[in-house]
C-alpha cells in the first residue's frame, strides 16, 4: 500500500507550463524586466554611438558591468532562463495528482513536500477557475473544495482548459455517485444539481441549488421582522457605547473642577480616532443588520438585511452546525437577544462575515424563541429556558468547582453544560449571557486545554469544536476529573449520533450532520 | 474492495489493546496506551533553534571583542535564551502522546499549557503529511489531520515516516469505514 515512489498507478502530471504560471505575474514581470534590461544592453553595445564618452551618459569606461559586453549580458540572459526552466521542470515533475480509490490526491513539492488527500464523499464543490493569465495560454485550474475553509481546498493548478473541465464532471459524477451508494432515490437530483456546480451552495451566493425536489423553496414563510427603531436603540446600548458615555459624563464633571479638567480637556484629541472607530463599528452595525427580516422554507432560513445595500442569504438548515443565543447586559431591560449560528462552509472573518451567521441581529424572548424553534428548538425545553435564564445549581447542569472563582468571580456559579436527546446545551456569563446548542451530530472534536493557573487549580476548560463561525462552545474551568468526564459523557453521545447516521445513511438528519454531504439531501426533512 | 470480511478487521488492526470497559482518557498520565512520538524531533527542532541563534550569537560576539565588552551581556542573554529553548524543546517533545481508539484519535500536547484533542474518525476530511528536509534527514514526518473545522488541531508532529504513512492509510480506512457505515 501507499507505495510513495513512482509507480504509475494512475497518478497524472499538471500541464508543464503550470510552475511558471503560479510563480505568476511577478516572475513574468521580473523575467520581463531582465530579458529588457538584457536586449537592450546587448543591442546597445553594439551601437557605436554609446561608445562615445559623454554622449552615453554616465557610463564611464573604467566602470564595469555585466551589461558591459554583449557576451556576458547573453549568457547571463541564458543562465536565468536556464535557472528558472531547470526549477519549474523539477517543480512539475514532483506535482502529481490522481483520482483513485474514492479519493482525490496530490503530491507535491521538492524540498518541502505535501501530500493531501480528500475523499470524494467530502467534496463540497469543485469549480474550475482561470486567471488571466492562465486563460491567455488556455488553461485552467480546478480547485476541489471541501468545507474548512480555503486552506482545506485541494488546487489542481494547471490543466489544459478541456481536460480541467472533464476532470470537474469526472469528479462531481464521481462525488455524485459516492453520495448515490447512501441516497440512491436522490442520485437523479443530486447529479442534476450537481453539474452547474451546485454541489454545495456557494458561500454567499444566496441561492438554493435548483434541484427538482427543492419546488417548495420559492416563497418564505416569514418569521421575523426586527423594526429598525429597535436595532437602533440596540446598537447604541454597547458596552463600548456605554463606557464612553461614562468617561464623556465623567470629563464634564471634571471640568469644573480647574486643574484635573484642564488634564481632560488636553487628553481630548487623543479619543478623537477612539470615537470614531466606535462609531464607525456602530454604524456598519446598523448598516449591516437594518430592513432585518427572516423566513423559512421547507429547508432553509432567508435571510434579508442591510439598510443601504440590501442583501438576500439563504442558509440551509441542514447546514447549521451551532446556535448561540446571548444577551448583553444592557439588553436585559428590554429582554432582547440575538440569535447567531456556524453554518458550514461559509466563509466567516472576512468583511461579509455577519451575513449568513445572524439570523436575529436583535429581537425579543419571543422572537428569539420563534427563530430558535424553526432551528429545531421546543420553546417550552426546560434546558434550553435553563441555558438563557437559569443562575447555576439546576439539575442536570454540570459546571466549575468553587475553585473557579479564582478565575472567573462573576460568572463560574451559572457556567455549565447539560445534555439533552439530541443536543448539548452550554451557558456562561452571568452580564452577556451566552446559551450554545450543538446537536450531537454536529460535533466535529472534542478538546480540552489546561493553563498554568488552571493547573495549580486543578481546572481544565473543554470545548466542542465546531466548524468556523461565531459561535464558541467550550466550558471553561471544569474541575479535571469533571473534564474528563466531559470528554467521556459528550463523546459518546457524538459517536451514538454518528452511528445513529451512518448505517443507513438515509436518514435526513444524518445527511444534516454530515455538514459535506455533497448534495443538499436532506430535502426530505 | 470486495472484501467479504467486515472492513474494519483485517485492514485496520483495533487500535487499542481491548479490554472489556474503556480507561479513560485523561489530560494527563492514563493507562491508555498512549505513544510518544520520535525523540528525533527534538533533534530536528534544536537543530532549528541553533541555526537561528547562532548568527546573532556570533554577531555579538565579534562586536563585544571589537567594539565594547558591554555586548557579553548580549551573548550571555543569548546563550540563557538558548539553554531554555533547549529545556522548553526537550520538555515539549517529551509531552507530545497520542493513541488510536475505537472511533477516535486522541493527541495530547504541552507541559505549561495543556491540551488534549479528540478526533473522530469519522469526521476527518483529509491527512495532510509533511516533511521537509531536515526532519526528512532524520526520517520523521508530521501527519495533520483535518476536519471541517481548522480549530480542531489534530497535528502530530514527529512521527517516522513509515509511521506517518501507515497511519495515513490508517486513518483514511477507518474514516472511510466508519463515514460508510460499518
Amino acid at each position: 500500500m501507499a507505495p510513495g515512489g513512482t509507480a504509475d498507478d494512475g497518478w497524472q502530471r499538471l500541464h508543464p507550463l503550470s510552475p511558471l504560471l503560479r510563480g505568476g505575474v511577478v516572475l513574468l514581470a521580473v523575467l520581463g524586466y531582465v530579458v529588457s534590461q538584457l536586449v537592450d544592453s546587448v543591442f546597445q553595445s553594439f551601437d557605436p554611438e554609446q561608445y562615445i564618452p559623454g554622449a552615453g551618459g554616465e557610463e564611464p569606461d573604467g566602470g564595469w558591468s555585466i551589461t558591459s559586453h554583449p557576451l556576458l549580458a547573453l549568457g547571463a540572459l541564458v543562465f536565468v532562463i536556464a535557472v528558472v526552466g531547470g526549477v519549474s521542470w523539477v517543480s512539475w515533475r514532483f506535482s502529481r495528482f490522481r483520482v483513485d480509490g474514492g479519493q482525490v490526491e496530490l503530491r507535491s513539492g521538492v524540498l518541502f513536500r505535501q501530500h493531501r488527500q480528500v475523499p470524494l464523499e467530502r467534496v463540497q464543490a469543485v469549480e474550475t477557475t482561470r486567471p488571466i493569465l492562465a486563460r491567455l495560454l488556455g488553461l485552467s485550474q480546478v480547485v476541489v473544495q471541501s468545507a474548512g475553509g480555503s486552506d482545506s481546498h485541494l488546487t489542481l493548478a494547471f490543466l489544459a482548459a478541456d481536460r480541467a473541465e472533464e476532470l470537474r464532471a469526472h469528479l462531481l459524477d464521481l462525488a455524485g455517485r459516492s453520495d448515490e451508494r447512501g441516497a440512491p432515490q436522490h442520485a437523479p437530483g443530486s447529479m442534476q444539481s450537481g453539474a452547474p456546480g451546485a454541489i454545495g451552495t456557494e458561500p454567499g451566493s444566496g441561492v438554493l441549488p435548483a434541484g427538482p425536489v427543492g419546488a417548495g423553496h420559492e416563497e418564505a414563510r416569514p418569521l421575523v421582522r426586527v423594526p429598525n427603531g429597535r436595532l437602533f436603540v440596540a446598537t447604541i446600548l454597547h458596552g463600548s457605547t456605554i463606557v464612553l458615555g461614562i468617561l464623556l459624563v465623567a470629563a464634564a464633571l471634571t471640568v469644573g473642577i480647574a486643574e484635573a479638567g484642564l488634564k481632560v480637556l488636553a487628553a481630548a484629541p487623543a479619543m478623537v480616532p477612539v470615537v470614531f472607530g466606535l462609531a464607525a463599528s456602530r454604524v456598519k452595525e446598523l448598516l449591516v443588520h437594518g430592513n432585518f427580516a427572516i423566513g423559512r422554507t421547507a429547508t432553509a432560513l432567508r435571510v434579508r438585511h442591510g439598510l443601504t445595500d440590501l442583501r438576500n442569504a439563504t442558509v440551509p438548515l441542514h447546514r447549521v452546525q451551532a446556535v448561540e443565543v446571548l444577551q448583553p447586559l444592557w439588553w436585559r431591560p428590554w429582554g432582547w437577544w440575538r440569535v447567531r449560528v456556524n453554518v458550514a462552509g461559509v466563509h466567516t472573518g472576512g468583511d461579509g462575515d455577519d451575513t449568513e451567521t445572524v439570523l436575529l441581529p436583535v429581537g425579543t424572548s419571543a422572537e428569539a424563541m420563534t427563530v430558535l424553534s424553526a432551528l429545531g428548538a421546543h420553546p417550552e425545553d426546560p434546558v434550553l429556558l435553563e441555558a438563557l435564564h437559569g443562575d447555576g445549581g439546576e439539575p442536570g447542569w454540570t459546571g466549575p468547582p468553587e475553585s473557579a472563582r479564582w478565575l472567573d468571580p462573576w460568572s463560574w456559579r451559572r457556567t455549565g453544560y447539560a445534555l439533552a436527546a439530541h443536543s448539548l446545551y452550554v451557558r456562561r456569563g452571568r452580564w452577556t449571557r451566552r446559551a450554545v446548542v450543538v446537536p450531537h451530530a454536529r460535533v466535529q472534536s472534542l478538546a480540552l486545554h489546561q493553563g498554568p493557573l488552571q493547573s495549580r487549580l486543578g481546572l481544565v476548560s473543554a470545548t466542542v469544536v465546531s466548524t468556523p463561525g461565531p459561535v464558541d462552545a467550550s466550558v471553561p474551568h471544569l474541575d479535571a476529573v469533571g473534564a474528563e468526564r466531559f470528554l467521556d459523557v459528550v463523546g459518546e453521545r457524538a459517536r451514538e449520533a454518528r452511528r445513529a447516521v451512518t448505517p443507513s445513511g438515509r436518514d435526513a438528519a444524518a445527511r444534516a450532520g454530515e455538514p459535506l454531504a455533497p448534495d443538499p439531501a436532506p430535502l426530505v426533512d | 474492495m470486495t472484501d467479504p470480511a467486515p472492513p474494519s478487521q483485517p485492514p485496520v488492526p483495533p487500535a487499542r489493546p481491548v479490554t472489556g470497559t474503556d480507561p479513560a482518557v485523561t489530560l494527563r498520565g492514563g493507562d491508555l496506551g498512549w505513544r510518544p512520538v520520535a525523540p528525533a524531533l527534538a533533534t530536528v527542532r534544536l537543530i532549528v533553534l541553533g541555526a537561528v541563534l547562532v548568527v546573532p550569537l556570533l554577531a555579538t560576539v565579534v562586536v563585544a571583542l571589537l567594539v565594547t565588552s558591554w555586548v557579553w551581556l548580549g551573548t550571555v542573554a543569548l546563550v540563557v535564551g538558548g539553554l531554555w529553548g533547549l529545556w522548553v524543546i526537550r520538555r515539549q517533545v517529551s509531552a507530545i502522546s497520542w493513541v488510536e481508539l475505537d472511533e477516535e484519535i486522541v493527541i495530547r500536547k504541552g507541559r505549561l499549557f495543556r491540551s488534549l484533542s479528540s478526533v473522530p474518525y469519522g469526521r476527518l476530511q483529509y491527512v495532510d503529511i509533511q516533511s521537509g528536509p531536515l526532519a526528512r534527514a532524520f526520517g520523521i514526518a508530521s501527519c495533520e489531520i483535518h476536519t471541517a473545522s481548522p480549530e480542531s488541531g489534530g497535528s502530530l508532529p514527529g512521527l517516522p515516516t513509515a509511521e506517518a504513512e501507515a497511519l495515513r492509510a490508517r486513518l483514511a480506512a477507518r474514516g472511510e469505514a466508519q463515514r460508510a457505515g460499518l
